[in-house]
């Protein structure tokens, strides 16, 4: 009996002791911003990442920033306050803002800007296609010159760049996030650029205090900020691996924003939608989800079978059924919000029996056509559930495509090498010109090659090329509506989806937000407004 | 015992070094470029040439194992690939984490495991002991991320008593402790029931009964010790097992950990990360396994004379 | 198995005492026995019984096929059409639990089955032959021991990459060494019993010697072993799947089921919490079973 006392007397303690525990987590202070990512940030130099903008973003400024006006998108003044074009498009003559230093104090010139420049060709990592445009690019990155020839330095506010071809889209390029300016004289003493807060100095609005590493990040307010002093004073990003944790979180008033494209979206519809319908803000994920289909394998390669596939898919179905609306219905390459895009594009329209009769046509009985869709076994369920509708569409039309399952990196490789039958992917525009989907995709043989698509027509790809160079907006319009045409509605060489619409939650802290204008999980601070 | 001390600290860095050879070979032959992976997206496949031989990735796998074995006793474990720092940096940073979880995890063990243990023995078949009983065996019975899910519903959404995640300050600990610690608690007082439950019917102990001590004496002076051994050695075991159990907790917690780490590398394809740390975890278990040994050796006279 | 031989058996029946071995049960005699002393142990079995018969029924017992896709249905709570609800894709939960069950009892089983062959094997040996042979099994035996199970595993999946065949290769190579160990330490006991060492000496080969007294006599452990590891294993692939590196959709398994309703805990909770339960269950009723086995099987323990 005496040990049975003892331990009721034990667990009586452990009961008490639980619950005594001061009782609510604690309460953030003023000016404390809190959200929540899902994978830490692999690096802070935005020089050696495609994805990790939200310090780029904040703690740099770039000559340009895309900022959203009434709706639109477009390339506004940062550091740069007044520019001006040469007759042929070659030339660009650059005026900086008076008065900027970067967070240290040094003061920001000329030189500053060819350096990010030079540093982003020397390190030639990836985002180097702007930098590449300028003249001379190709020599500094061969190391046949030490310096950048295009740029050239009047006066510290004062400088031009010489394109090597004429590039109507440079300005809107030049407020990508990786065209951050950095200072030359910090960078000469800072060991540790991009994984040391200490030595990543920007002259942006924010300045990254600490980084630990799988856990959070901190930035505050820069008090030498040439612009307006913002509402957020300090930025705390925890890295939570689990959506249903950060679900959790929020819920609780641990976080003050959530990023709800990591939840599916069938629980944004029934609990958040309900619950705090006030507090969701949206915009368009500018990009394209699209169905990629390989013109290089056995079936494929008939268009009558790739047209089959497009007309196969009831689209407006999955946007309905798995993302409750939140997407729009895209038919051509250029996705909206983004220049040149075309609303009048027919696409393919939802016709399973003419889907049928094209492949009875082309001589495949049901079931002959046979292919693989690789899904990365890193995305979302929502794509998940856009490959297993996509699957049960083409089977009812009798083809049969099956899903596999292969790890990021096997998969990327996979569809690197150019054998990959079909998968379902969404790119994310990184500035407003229809060149960063249209070159990308179909620019040259080994663009469509690295994706797994093999288009096989070099003439539209040459031209494709040639577009970024039309330095009259009317007719690059036109062409790039050609081309999308003749790419989408006659060679049915990918299958374009829809366009996402990102959604946020906002707590009861934050009085305004608004997101990053192509709809990218980072966002600019400046633009969050607390209570 | 020195020398056996001495025998078993050669074994273990022969097992190490084997284990280092073992992952090394292992994620040589995996699939899918690492480079092309850390690059992401929107990167030129010139680019990821470039950076492979950078890396000296393309190599022979014998150079590279050596050159890794040398800067490994010099502490380098090269760069992470996913995350642009020192392994050996990041190790350092995670690993108090993961060494307090799994501590707390297995205080929660050994405490739980053996007060419902020996409770569940000395008044089998009671209330109590059904009781008990049920714990361990949903202990043993729910995977553990269950567990960590449901805890973390209860006690820090439901009730607010604590944190949903990420490590603030010592309280942070308490429910990725449990939710880790509940399985190994089912298993050791499960052990401890039936193990003293053997020992109590044994007949020095009914020798101890005649000689007149109470049953709290008898249970302390006698049971209890003999119970020790194979506990110790569980005890022991479980703390290998929470070490790398951590690995899920660590992630529905948030906990910035080894288990983590390794989870990240996966994902990343990260080589330099991954071989950092399954290394280092598996010299905490084997330094585990030993000091399990050597406790055992302390506790049974017996082994103690034969080494 | 133990076998039915009516010449051992009544060996048996004449309880000789002294230094003799406990001989293997008969299985009946083992069914009788556990029948008797463990009630909770057959329901267990019955249970077991049960899930096995669902999964080979599987396409009988349900409508729905297990990938059908209904988007206008999705997370639909349990009713009368869908006993378990549906899943985010508007599938049949109960549908997907039934094939699940297949592959989740696979896993349980088949890794098992391999590890035990396995350990066993090369703990007899080891045991028996002593010396360098034993050394070497043993210390590879460490090595696995060595390893951090979970990392382990998730190292060998990792460079095998996802699948039901890599699952079961996967846990056959974590599991080994802990059944090699043990039948180990059974075999060196058996091999100083008189019975043995009179084979022995009158020049009985070694592997017949194996074969014949050792292994028999090893069964019971063997079988506790293996009925213990096969809820170590249906958990095992549980965290895999829920690490992503386990079976991969659109297959279904009871751990990746939890795993994608996971996220819906809290708005569709019969998602993830029907499976667990099915887990849970499963990994009980073979834990009871095993510890009544174990109860009736231990040499030591039945004589209590």
């Amino acid at each position: 009996m005496k040990q049975m006392k003892k331990t009721f007397a034990l667990l009586l303690f452990v009961a008490l002791a639980l619950s005594v525990f001061p009782v609510l987590a604690d309460e953030p202070g003023e000016g404390v911003l809190r959200t929540a990512i899902l994978y830490d940030i692999s690096t802070m130099d935005v020089t050696k990442t495609t994805d990790d903008y939200m310090i780029p973003m904040n703690v740099f400024d770039r000559l340009f920033e895309t900022r959203m006006i009434d709706g639109m998108s477009q390339a506004v003044g940062s550091l740069c306050t007044d520019y001006s074009v040469s007759e042929d498009g070659l030339k660009y003559d650059f005026v900086l803002r008076e008065g900027v230093v970067f967070s240290n104090g040094s003061p920001l010139t000329a030189s500053d800007v060819q350096y990010s420049f030079e540093r982003l060709l020397k390190e030639n990592r990836s985002n180097t296609d702007v930098a590449l445009e300028v003249a001379g690019a190709e020599a500094l990155v061969n190391g046949e010159s030490g310096t950048l020839a295009g740029f050239a330095i009047t006066d510290d506010t004062h400088f031009s760049v010489t394109l090597s071809a004429p590039n109507a889209g440079f300005i809107a390029e030049l407020s990508a996030p990786f065209m951050s300016v950095v200072d030359a004289e910090t960078m000469a003493g800072a060991k540790q650029f991009g994984t040391d807060p200490a030595d990543t100095i920007g002259s942006g609005p924010y300045i990254i205090t600490e980084w630990v590493s799988n856990d959070h990040y901190t930035l505050v307010y820069n008090p030498l900020y040439w612009g307006e002093e913002p509402s957020v004073k300090k930025l705390i990003v925890s890295v939570i691996p689990d959506a249903g944790t950060q679900d959790l979180m929020f819920r609780n008033g641990e976080l003050d924003i959530i990023d709800l494209q990591g939840l599916d979206s069938a629980i944004v519809e029934s609990s958040y939608k309900l619950l705090f319908p006030e507090r969701i803000v949206s915009t368009p994920k500018v990009g394209l989800t699209y169905l990629a289909i390989n013109s290089g394998n056995e079936y494929l390669s008939d268009v009558r079978v790739r047209k089959a596939i497009g007309m196969a898919l009831d689209v407006e179905s999955i946007i309905t059924g798995i993302y409750f609306d939140n997407a729009v219905r895209e038919n051509g390459i250029i996705p909206t919000g983004i220049w040149g895009h075309n609303d009048a594009l027919p696409g393919f329209s939802y016709d399973p029996d003419g889907a049928r009769a094209l492949l009875s046509e082309a001589g495949y009985k049901d079931g002959d056509v046979r292919f693989e869709l690789a899904q990365d076994n890193t995305a979302g369920s929502n794509i998940r559930l856009v490959y297993d509708a996509v699957s049960d569409y083409l089977a009812a039309v009798g083809i049969r495509a099956e899903v596999r399952s292969y790890d990021h990196s096997s998969w990327l490789d996979l569809r690197n090498s150019g054998a990959m039958d079909a998968f379902v992917a969404r790119w994310g525009m990184d500035y407003n010109d229809p060149a960063n989907i249209m070159y990308t995709f179909f620019g040259s043989p080994a663009n469509t090659a690295v994706r797994s698509l093999n288009y096989a027509d070099t003439g539209i790809m040459e031209r494709v090329s040639a577009a970024r160079a039309i330095v009259d907006d009317g007719e690059r319009q036109a062409e790039y509506r050609a081309l999308e045409q003749k790419i989408i509605g006659e060679d049915a060489a990918w299958i374009p989806m829809f366009e996402e619409l990102h959604l946020y939650c906002l707590g009861d802290r934050v009085a305004s937000f608004t997101p990053h204008w192509a709809g990218f999980t980072d966002f600019y601070i400046i633009d969050v407004v607390l209570k | 015992m020195l020398n056996h001390i001495l025998r078993r600290l050669l074994q273990a860095v022969l097992v190490l070094a084997l284990v280092a050879l073992l992952i090394f070979l292992m994620l040589r032959v995996v699939p899918g470029n690492p480079i092309a992976t850390m690059m992401g997206e929107h990167v030129d496949p010139a680019v990821i040439e470039r950076m492979t031989s950078e890396l000296g990735l393309d190599q022979p796998i014998t150079v590279q194992f050596f050159r890794y074995i040398l800067d490994a006793m010099k502490g380098d474990f090269g760069t992470s690939y996913s995350m642009g720092k020192p392994v050996d940096g990041l190790i350092r940073t995670a690993f108090p984490n993961t060494l307090i979880l799994a501590l707390c995890a297995a205080l929660f063990a050994w405490v739980m495991g053996i007060i419902c243990g020996t409770v569940s023995a000395v008044r089998k078949n009671s209330v109590l002991d059904r009781l008990f009983m049920g714990f361990s065996l949903l202990g043993v019975s729910v995977p553990v991320f269950m567990a960590a899910m449901m805890l973390q519903y209860v006690f820090a959404y439901h009730l607010h008593w604590l944190d949903i995640s990420g490590v603030k300050n010592w309280k942070s600990f308490i429910l990725p402790a449990v939710a880790l610690g509940w399985n190994s608690a089912g298993s050791i007082s499960r052990l401890v029931r039936s193990t003293l439950l053997e020992i109590l019917q044994a007949d020095y102990i009914d020798t101890a009964r005649a000689k007149g001590r109470g049953q709290a004496g008898v249970l302390i002076f006698h049971a209890m010790r003999n119970a020790m051994l194979p506990v110790v050695t569980m005890m022991a075991l479980q703390l290998s097992s929470l070490l790398s159990g951590a690995v899920i907790t660590e992630s529905i917690f948030a906990i910035n950990g080894i288990g983590r780490l390794a989870v990240q590398a996966i994902e990343g394809r990260d080589i330099p990360l991954l071989q950092g740390t399954a290394l280092f975890s598996t010299a905490l278990v084997i330094l585990g396994n030993l000091a399990a040994d050597l406790l055992y050796g302390v506790l049974d006279p017996r082994i103690r004379k034969e080494s | 198995m133990p076998d039915n031989d009516p010449f051992r058996k009544k060996e048996n029946v004449s309880g000789q005492a002294g230094d003799r071995l406990p001989e293997p049960d008969g299985f009946r005699s083992i069914v009788k026995r556990l029948a008797g002393e463990n009630k909770l142990a057959v329901f267990s079995f019955a249970v077991i019984l049960l899930f096995v018969l669902a999964a080979v029924l599987a396409p009988v017992l349900t409508p729905y096929t297990e990938k059908q896709m209904d988007l206008r249905h999705r997370l639909s709570p349990p009713s009368p059409e869908h006993l378990f609800g549906t899943d985010e894709g508007g599938r049949d939960i109960l549908t997907r639990m039934l094939f699940g069950s297949r592959v989740s009892l696979l896993i349980g089983v088949v890794p098992s089955l391999v590890s035990m062959l396995l350990g066993a094997a090369l703990g007899i040996v080891s045991g028996y032959a002593g010396g360098k042979t034993d050394t070497v099994i043993m210390r590879l035996a460490d090595l696995m021991l060595a390893f951090p199970s979970m990392l382990l595993a998730m190292v060998i999946m990792y460079t095998l990459g996802g699948g039901l065949m890599n699952i079961f290769l996967t846990l056959s190579l974590v599991n080994w060494a802990g059944v090699a160990r043990v039948v180990r330490s059974e075999t060196l006991r058996i091999i100083k019993t008189e019975y043995v060492e009179a084979a022995r000496i009158t020049g009985v080969p070694g592997f017949r010697i194996m074969l014949r007294h050792i292994l028999p006599n090893c069964v019971p452990t063997m079988l506790v072993l293996f009925t213990l590891n096969i809820p170590s294993s249906i958990l095992t692939e549980s965290s895999l799947s829920f690490l992503g590196l386990g079976i991969q959709p659109p297959d279904a398994s009871w751990g990746l089921m939890v795993n994608t309703g996971r996220q819906f805990l809290y708005s569709a909770p019969w998602l993830s919490l029907i499976p667990s339960a099915a887990i849970m269950a499963i990994v009980l009723a073979f834990n009871f079973l095993g510890d009544g086995l174990a109860d009736v099987l231990d040499p030591y323990r039945k004589n209590q």
